[in-house]
């Protein structure tokens, strides 16, 4: 095992009722770097992203099979609470999805419902829209609704709000597929600012994107796990022939 | 070319005509109310209890028996209504059993009110020895309604967009809590709205409350919930029906119905009316 990795996955299997979305993926993902997963539509990469906090759980009819370890224990054993797995692993989504509520209370929500001390939420406030590049923009309108936010704000806002659970990783699927080109630059600038701090794994459909910002890429193809190497060796010199075809654009 | 034209005019004419005709239908009938029951209408109508064998003096005691008969169903019906829907559509795995208790649902829906009052009798006034009573009369009522209340409530909380659910979950906060905080406030607008067309129902029903809470006269406000109250349905069945002056008391009677229609249409305004505040604060 290596002791960097903070997830490990052995031998997993996912099904939606009969068919099966995931073939035996046998993965483990770095500490404190960007892992991203690419690959065609419908190819498993958000089914596994979702494994990982356990939204699939709310599908009826999914099963998993094999082990997915997140720091030494099995996310999946009948001992653990879901909702305590998704407190430290946190989610962004593809479309920016706030709460009709404050961007304050957006933010607030989740530390006041699982028992955060309520002196700090300002602080906890800020600090987790300063850590999402979000904080000038916001600071005097706090107390307005998060909709009337830009979709590229909105997103910033979700990036903060799940911060503020202070997670150990946080999923992305797909988070700038629905902003412009400059909102997503700068959702990418505030990647790079987070892996500091934070495991990051996210999906994307934008090659470019994959090879600007992660160190590790995973290639998916039908439920498979391709190649899964550093960012630099898939882009440059993939060891498998369907990998190179992908990222070229010869299929997909 | 022509024939086909002329297809499509006889039928946007059929169309048009089915159309007026309702709107005729329910102009005429209010018309006519209006017409005849206007001329009773006056403070003393409105703030005084019958006199003389109920063919002089007001309706007050009635609108006020109608009052808390309607609080009586919605204090029943909308908490029972609302957790219910919540297990159905939150909560319960969907498959047959939840289909048996769908199709259950509507079957309650489509109960005529006098099994209804019936069961209210039997259950609530005899079984529960609860008497004739605004009680018995609200549970009744309440259970009248229930199905509307299911169905409205349901539909709300199918419209709350899964994104919220999902970015609640997502969070590491609870089911239940996800449903308290985020689902439920996003679907009140939708369940009150088509909550208060069920109480408009409840306002208008007389037979529910003919053998469980409504009596034919009393001169005595109810002092508590287990009191007999008049209501303005069964006040119009009784005057129209029942009376030893049935000829002397058709001004009262029409005034009634006016007083009865004017809350019904009433409270179905301030449900249009919250819906279109809900609706402009609403941007998802």
């Amino acid at each position: 095992m290596d002791p960097n990795a903070i997830i490990n996955m052995y031998n997993v299997n996912f099904y939606y009722g009969q068919s099966r979305a995931l073939t035996d993926i046998t993965m483990s993902i770095k500490k404190k770097n960007v892992t991203a997963l690419i690959g065609p539509s419908g190819c498993g990469k958000s089914t596994f992203l979702r494994l990982l906090n356990r939204m699939n759980d709310l599908i009826d009819g999914t099963r998993v099979e094999g082990e997915i370890l997140f720091e030494g224990k099995n996310i999946y054993a009948s001992d653990i609470d879901p909702v305590e797995i998704r407190r430290k692993i946190g989610m962004v989504f593809q479309k920016p999805n706030p709460f009709p509520k404050t961007i304050y209370n957006n933010i607030a929500y989740g530390p006041k419902l699982t028992g955060a001390d309520n002196n700090d939420l300002d602080t906890l406030v800020e600090r987790s829209l300063r850590q999402a590049v979000l904080w000038d923009e916001v600071k005097d309108i706090l107390n307005k609704s998060a909709m009337n936010l830009s979709g590229g704000q909105q997103q910033r806002l979700c990036i903060a709000r799940a911060l503020a659970m202070k997670p150990d990783i946080l999923l992305m699927d797909e988070p700038t597929s629905a902003l412009d080109p400059i909102s997503t630059a700068k959702i990418e600038e505030l990647i790079e600012e987070l892996k500091k701090d934070y495991t990051i794994i996210i999906v994307t459909h934008n090659m470019q994107q994959a090879a600007r910002i992660s160190d590790e890429t995973a290639f998916f193809y039908l439920g498979n796990l391709v190649e899964y190497n550093k960012t630099e060796k898939i882009f440059t010199n993939p060891d498998v022939k369907h990998t190179e075809d992908y990222i070229t654009g010869r299929f997909g | 070319m022509k024939w086909r034209y002329f297809k499509q005019t006889v039928f946007f004419g059929i169309v048009r005509l089915s159309s007026l005709i309702i709107v005729l239908a329910l102009g005429g009938i209010l018309f006519y109310i209006v017409i005849n029951g206007v001329g009773v209408i006056n403070w003393d109508f409105i703030a005084k209890p019958p006199t003389d064998s109920m063919t002089k003096g007001g309706i007050m005691p009635a609108i006020l028996g109608t009052l808390y008969l309607t609080s009586g169903a919605i204090a029943v019906g909308l908490p029972l209504g609302i957790v219910s829907a919540i297990y159905l559509t939150e909560y319960a795995k969907q498959g047959r059993i939840i289909r048996i208790i769908k199709v259950g649902i509507n079957c309650l829906a489509g109960v005529p009110s006098v099994v209804f009052g019936l069961f209210g009798l039997g259950f609530f006034v005899v079984l529960m020895k609860f008497g004739s009573s605004i009680l018995a009369g609200s549970l009744t009522l309440g259970f009248l309604i229930l199905p509307t209340i299911i169905g409205a409530a349901e539909e709300a909380l199918k419209s709350v967009p899964q994104t919220f659910r999902e970015a609640s979950l997502s969070l590491g906060v609870s089911k239940w809590q996800t449903t308290l905080r985020i689902v439920l406030p996003n679907a009140m607008p939708g369940i009150l709205t088509g909550s208060i067309l069920g109480i408009g129902r409840a306002a208008g029903e007389t037979a529910p409350i003919m053998f469980t809470a409504a009596t034919f006269f009393t001169a005595k406000l109810p002092s508590s919930i287990f009191d007999e109250v008049m209501a303005l349905p069964y006040h119009i069945y009784v005057l129209a029906t029942a009376g030893t002056n049935i000829e002397a008391t058709r001004p009262i009677q029409y005034g009634t119905v006016l007083v009865l229609v004017a809350v019904v249409l009433g409270i179905d305004l301030s449900a249009i009316i919250i819906r279109g505040y809900m609706r402009k604060n609403k941007r998802w």
